[in-house]
C-alpha cells in the first residue's frame, strides 16, 4: 500500500492537496450547518452528470423519436424509470439548495469584501442551473413541456431591439419546433456542462483562496471563534450529510417518479392551466399579474424589465451592500426578505 | 315629518339592499357560467399517462432495495459518528498536529 501511494505520489504530487486539506480550517459558529449547502449542490450535480450519461445512451432528440425514446427508457430499458427520476429530483434538490446557499450567504453578507467574485460565480451558476432546467424540461417532448417552453422562449421578445431576434437563437427559428428540440438538447448535453464546470472551477477556487467565510455577526465580536479541522472531522460530517441526501432523493425518486405526457403536436392550442417549475413560479404569477399597458408601454416589457432589474441588483449585491454592518445593510437584509416573501408569496398564489 | 323620513330610509335601505343581493347573485351567476365553460376547455395534461404501471417484481425489488440503502445508510451514520467523536477528541487534545495524517491512520 504504502509502494502504491509512494509510486502515486510520486507521478501525481497529491500531498500539496492532501496538505492543504488538512491545514483547512472551518469555522465553527451558529450558522456552520450553511457550509454543507455548497457541497450538498456538489453532490447532487454529481448525481445529475452520472445520471445524464445514462440517458444519453437511450434518448433521441428528434420531433419523431423523442417522446417515445423517453418512453421506452421509463418502460422497457432496466431501472431506466428509476435513472430518470433519479435526473428529475437530483435536479429539484440541486436548484433548491443553490437557493438555499445563496440566500444563506446574503443574510450572513459572506458577499463583502474581498468575497465579490466568488459571490458573482455563484450567481452565474444559478442562472445556468435554472438554464439546465428550462432545456431539460422541453425533452420528453410532451404537451406540457411544448407550451411551457412556447411561453418561456416567448418573453424574450418583450425586449426592445434584441428581443424577437433572442427568442429567434432561443427556438432555432420563429416557432418551437423538431430544431427547438435539437438545439435545447445540445445545449442541455455540451454548451451548459462545460459552462457549469467552468464556472464551478473558478467558484471552489475562489472559495479555497479566501477561505471559508465567517458570518458578519460573529467577524464583529472581534475574537477568533473555534474552529473545525477540514480533514477528517468536518468530511465526515459532511459525509454523513450526503448519506441522508443520497437516501431521501432515492426515496423521493421511488415514490413519486415523474410521468410522461403524450407526444406534443405543434398543430394542437396550448392546453390551459400550463404552470412551469416551481422555480419559475413566482416569475410566472408577475408576468399573469402585470396589466397590459402601463403607463402606455407594453405590460409585458415592464414586467421583464423590472425582474431584470432585479436579478442584476441581486447579482451586483456586494458591490451595492458596500457598508454591510451599518444602517445600509440591515436596509438590504431587509430587502431580501421582502424579496423572498414576496417570491413565496407568488408562487403559492400561482399554485392555488 | 318623521314618518316621511323613515319610510324614505327603510326604502333606500330596501334599494341598497337589493342591489347587494342583485350583485351577490351576480356574482355567483358568472363564477357558474365560468365554471362550466372552464369543464369543456383544454386543461393541461396530466402526467403520467403514457407511462404504465410498473410489474409487482419490479416494485417490489424497489421497496426491498430502498429498505437496504437506508439500513446502510443508519449503518454508515454510526461508523461516521464514533470516527468523528474520536476526530473530535484527538482535536481537542491537540494530537492532530502529530502524526494523524490525512489517510487517516497514523501508523500504515
Amino acid at each position: 500500500m504504502n509502494a502504491f501511494r509512494a509510486w502515486m505520489e510520486e507521478r501525481l504530487g497529491l500531498g500539496a492537496v492532501t496538505g492543504f486539506l488538512e491545514k483547512k480550517e472551518v469555522p465553527r459558529h451558529g450558522h456552520t450547518v450553511l457550509y454543507y449547502t455548497g457541497s450538498s449542490i456538489l453532490l447532487f450535480l454529481g448525481i445529475q452528470i452520472a445520471t445524464g450519461v445514462l440517458l444519453a445512451f437511450y434518448y433521441r432528440p428528434t420531433l419523431a423519436e423523442a417522446n417515445a425514446s423517453v418512453a421506452r427508457i421509463a418502460t422497457e430499458i432496466p431501472l431506466g424509470w428509476l435513472v430518470r427520476s433519479v435526473h428529475s429530483w437530483s435536479a429539484t434538490l440541486m436548484i433548491a439548495a443553490v437557493f438555499i446557499h445563496l440566500l444563506g450567504i446574503s443574510f450572513s453578507k459572506a458577499y463583502r469584501k474581498p468575497r465579490e467574485a466568488t459571490w458573482l460565480t455563484g450567481v452565474l451558476l444559478l442562472g445556468v442551473a435554472l438554464a439546465f432546467g428550462f432545456t431539460g424540461y422541453l425533452l420528453p417532448w410532451d404537451e406540457l413541456s411544448l407550451a411551457a417552453t412556447k411561453v418561456g422562449t416567448n418573453l424574450p421578445k418583450a425586449i426592445p431591439i434584441v428581443g424577437t431576434w433572442l427568442t429567434r437563437v432561443m427556438r432555432a427559428g420563429d416557432d418551437v419546433t423538431g430544431d427547438t428540440l435539437s438545439r435545447f438538447f445540445i445545449v442541455h448535453v455540451s454548451v451548459l456542462p462545460l459552462t457549469i464546470l467552468a464556472l464551478l472551477g473558478a467558484h471552489l477556487f475562489l472559495v479555497q483562496r479566501h477561505g471559508m467565510s465567517v458570518p458578519l455577526a460573529e467577524e464583529r465580536k472581534g475574537v477568533k471563534g473555534p474552529v473545525l479541522p477540514f480533514w477528517p472531522n468536518f468530511a465526515y460530517r459532511e459525509a454523513a450529510v450526503w448519506l441522508i441526501l443520497l437516501g431521501t432523493l432515492l426515496t423521493v425518486a421511488v415514490v413519486f417518479a415523474p410521468g410522461l405526457g403524450s407526444k406534443a403536436d405543434l398543430m394542437a392550442p396550448a392546453p390551459e392551466g400550463i404552470k412551469p417549475e416551481w422555480y419559475f413560479l413566482f416569475m410566472f404569477q408577475t408576468l399573469k399579474l402585470f396589466p397590459a399597458k402601463v403607463l402606455g408601454l407594453n405590460g409585458e416589457l415592464v414586467a421583464v424589465l423590472v425582474m431584470a432589474v432585479g436579478m442584476g441588483l441581486f447579482a451586483l449585491l456586494p458591490f451595492i451592500d458596500t457598508r454591510p454592518a451599518e444602517r445600509k445593510g440591515r436596509i438590504i437584509t431587509a430587502l431580501i426578505w421582502v424579496g423572498v416573501a414576496y417570491a413565496l408569496g407568488m408562487s403559492i398564489w400561482s399554485l392555488l | 315629518m318623521n314618518g316621511r323620513r323613515r319610510t324614505a330610509s327603510v326604502l333606500m335601505a330596501a334599494i341598497l339592499l337589493s342591489m347587494l343581493l342583485a350583485g351577490v347573485f351576480e356574482a355567483r351567476a358568472q363564477e357558474a357560467a365560468k365554471a362550466q365553460a372552464g369543464q369543456t376547455a383544454i386543461t393541461a395534461p396530466k402526467e403520467g399517462s403514457a407511462v404504465p404501471p410498473r410489474p409487482p417484481k419490479e416494485r417490489m425489488g424497489v421497496a426491498v432495495l430502498l429498505a437496504w440503502v437506508w439500513l446502510s445508510i443508519a449503518v454508515l451514520i454510526g461508523i461516521l459518528r464514533l470516527r468523528v467523536r474520536e476526530a473530535d477528541r484527538v482535536f481537542r487534545m491537540g494530537l492532530h498536529k502529530t502524526g494523524h495524517n490525512i489517510s487517516g491512520a497514523a501508523g500504515d
